[in-house]
């Protein structure tokens, strides 16, 4: 036990120190908040010089609304649109058209907004411009041309538009889930939980199974292993590390989980500041599928971590480890995007097979309690069937380990890990 | 009480034996070398001893106990293919290492502080083992052998790489360890290091013990039966067939292997004639590198 306790020990810390998980657990967050900011601010970053624009009215007498639409400053101060010229219905379309086309290709115009006789029955707008990538602009203009139609067309109708948010104020719909044990619960954001869920155990399984692999390879690949067996039984070292590793990946979670509760709390103090009374959506995680999933988890992981690991043991170099890792890798991918199955009918015969199948059952069979809990009795099979077949699993990679981390040279063939499990 | 007894042990992979039929005795305090060409089965008796593999026949005892998790404990292993964690520094990784051969890490970490002091490592301890020349990695891994004060010390090789001022620590040291009481058995190729060092031997061939014993005993059984010459001039005069069996030249140094009941005046007597001057005659016992290529040879015809 103490020898166990001594590997988990030395496994966790230099992989915690290492410069890999510093940069994974502080770099992972800050990478995918920055590109999401840097996306967002590229999406809707503004021009930084006023756009010089027209307008072609065919219907006549609206360009005043656009026009206010059309408001607003640069931060440099300056206007953000000139209007330079609204054409009420002109004497010929074409002609006005021509003409304006003819200004922005001579630089004088960014564009015009061409409004059509019969916009207030459907027809739609059009903006001409040079530079069709701006979507800023478009948004913009779209958005103070659909304000005045809809302005026009209900003042058509004697109705003022300040008004409007009485009349259209929807109802509020709330999803209420019916479960066999007879709770009701509220569930908003199900799919959205119990994929992030999955999302999370197929990312785990997949970095610390092949972490594992990379351990048991450097060991021998070093020949540490040498002095390691002649020290501890290889069953424990293989514990230690299965266990270190998992440590490993326990405080990424909890750094990870502490920083997102600090930022949605954060959020939501921003929330309420910028527009007060409202609030981040209160995400509920109902406590049996957390248990459910930290089941699977922990089940699945040792499987797929000591099977990691008796891939590492087979192999004496870096370069061979990347090819025998990819079945492996290969059946958690299999389960990750076998997903829309459960998604489409969580509770069909293909779903409860797929569901069943221990290498899948981490991901699909998690996804299913999230979305629509399956009676209690595929769950305990499921439970069992995974249990039994990680036992196998543990058996077959702990004896391939064993002989496999003394073993250098050619990669066994399937026949030599046959005779290997025969081994004393 | 033997410090290792290996009683009627096969161990055999697939159908392959790579030991067979083989027993051994290692004396306490000895200095013990265990021989062979490569692939005769040296490593996996090594193993054997050292509880990674279990024999499929027979019993192996390591200080009177048969081998067990407890008895790893009593041993350290320098294996032949050297190898610390490379990203991990010397201090720590030599630690971790006292520590799971069953020191409590604060005896351990005292210890490894001794032993980098005696081996002039200690302005290395904090620095990584990646960025440590290859003697001084050789030197720290010499320290994970022994930090542990093991009763019987494994060494496969342990001169390989090193310079001869560090070659001399490494051998000062076992000679220091030997004196305090451990058992030590060498595992080496190199026969002029086994005359110098060890006190008994077993030559292993094809998984079989072929020769077991005292070395001293071993060598006497073959009588002085090698002359070993330094001269000046032709060396005609060795080419006697009724009388030598076979010459070895080493550039300064010649041995002449004689037959069975040959006289070596006759040899003197020719090289007079012929006008060499001799500035060594010696009829010596025969080195053990010829003893060992004449069992391998044999057993291989």
């Amino acid at each position: 036990m103490r020898k166990i306790f001594l590997i988990i020990k030395r496994e966790y810390l230099t992989r915690i120190r290492s410069r890999g998980f510093i940069i994974s657990t502080v770099g992972l967050p800050l990478f995918s908040a920055g590109i999401i900011a840097i996306s967002i601010a590229l999406a809707t970053r503004p021009s930084d010089h006023t756009l010089r624009i027209s307008i072609l009215d065919n219907l006549g007498g609206i360009s005043g609304q656009i026009v206010a639409g059309l408001q607003g400053n640069l931060p440099n101060g300056k206007p953000r649109y000139e209007i330079v010229k609204i054409l009420d219905r002109p004497a010929s379309e074409e002609e006005a058209r021509r003409q304006l086309n003819d200004q922005i290709r001579a630089g004088e115009l960014e564009g015009f907004i061409e409004v059509p006789k019969d916009v207030l029955d459907g027809k739609s707008a059009s903006f001409y411009t040079s530079n069709t990538g701006d979507f800023s602009t478009l948004g913009a203009v779209g958005k103070a041309i659909d304000n005045a139609v809809v302005e026009r067309r209900l003042s058509d109708r004697g109705i003022h538009v300040d008004d409007l948010p009485k009349l259209v104020h929807g109802v509020d719909m709330t999803m209420v889930k019916v479960s066999k044990s007879g709770e009701t619960e509220e569930k908003g954001q199900t799919f959205i939980v119990g994929f992030s869920i999955v999302m999370v155990l197929y990312i785990t399984l997949l970095v610390y199974g092949v972490a594992t692999m990379r351990s048991v390879v450097e060991e021998k690949t070093t020949r540490i292993i040498e002095i390691l067996a002649s020290s501890v039984k290889p069953v424990h070292l293989l514990t230690g590390k299965i266990l270190g590793v998992a440590a490993v990946g326990f405080t990424q979670y909890l750094i990870w989980g502490a920083c997102g509760l600090l930022l949605s709390g954060y959020g939501s103090a921003m929330a309420s500041a910028v527009r007060p009374g409202s609030s981040m959506p209160d995400i509920h995680v109902p406590t049996s599928l957390l248990v459910y999933a930290v089941i699977f988890f922990v089940v699945s992981y040792l499987l797929y971590a000591s099977l990691y690991a008796a891939l590492g043991a087979m192999v004496s170099s870096e370069e061979e480890m990347q090819q025998v890792q990819l079945p492996v890798t290969l059946i958690i991918v299999v389960g990750f995007i076998l997903y829309p199955v459960i998604v489409r009918d969580a509770n069909s015969v293909t779903s409860v097979i797929i569901s069943m199948i221990p290498f899948f059952a981490p991901i699909l069979m998690v996804l299913r309690i999230a979305l629509q809990t399956p009676p209690f009795w595929q769950i305990a099979l499921c439970i069992l069937i995974s249990l039994l077949t990680t036992l196998g699993i543990v058996q077959v990679s702990s004896k391939i380990y064993r002989v496999g981390i003394l073993m250098y040279g050619k990669r066994p063939s399937v026949v030599e890990l046959l005779k290997w499990l025969r081994y004393t | 009480m033997d410090a290792v007894a290996i009683d009627r042990v096969t161990k055999r992979f697939d159908s392959v034996a790579a030991v067979q039929d083989l027993s051994l005795r290692v004396e306490q305090g000895a200095v013990f070398g265990l021989l062979g060409p490569n692939g005769a089965g040296k490593t996996t008796s090594l193993r054997m001893i050292m509880n990674i593999l279990v024999p499929d026949e027979g019993a192996v005892q390591v200080m009177g106990q048969a081998v067990s998790a407890r008895t790893q404990d009593l041993i350290g292993y320098l294996p032949e293919e050297r190898g610390l964690y490379r990203r991990m520094k010397v201090r720590e990784a030599l630690v971790f290492l006292a520590a799971i051969k069953g020191l409590s890490e604060g005896e351990a970490g005292r210890r490894v502080g001794e032993w980098l002091e005696r081996l002039e490592l200690a302005a290395w301890a904090e620095k990584k083992i990646n960025d440590l020349s290859k003697g001084m990695q050789q030197k720290a891994q010499f320290i994970s052998a022994v930090v542990h004060r093991p009763a019987l010390l494994i060494l496969d090789e342990p001169f390989a790489g090193l310079d001869p001022v560090n070659a001399a620590i490494i051998k000062d040291i076992m000679l220091d360890l030997r004196e305090k009481g451990s058992t030590i058995i060498l595992s080496t190729h190199r026969m002029e290091q086994v005359e110098m060092m060890c006190d008994a031997i077993c030559l292993v061939n094809h998984g079989r013990s072929v020769l077991a014993g005292d070395l001293r005993a071993i060598k006497k059984s073959y009588g002085k039966n090698t002359l070993r010459l330094e001269y000046e001039g032709a060396d005609k005069f060795l080419e006697r067939p009724d009388v030598v069996e076979k010459v070895n030249r080493f550039g300064a140094v010649v041995e002449a292997k004689l037959r069975p009941g040959a006289d070596s005046q006759e040899i003197l007597k020719a090289a007079v004639a012929d006008g060499v001057r001799l500035t060594r005659f010696e009829l010596v016992e025969p080195p053990l590198n010829d003893i060992f290529i004449e069992k391998v040879s044999t057993a291989n015809a």
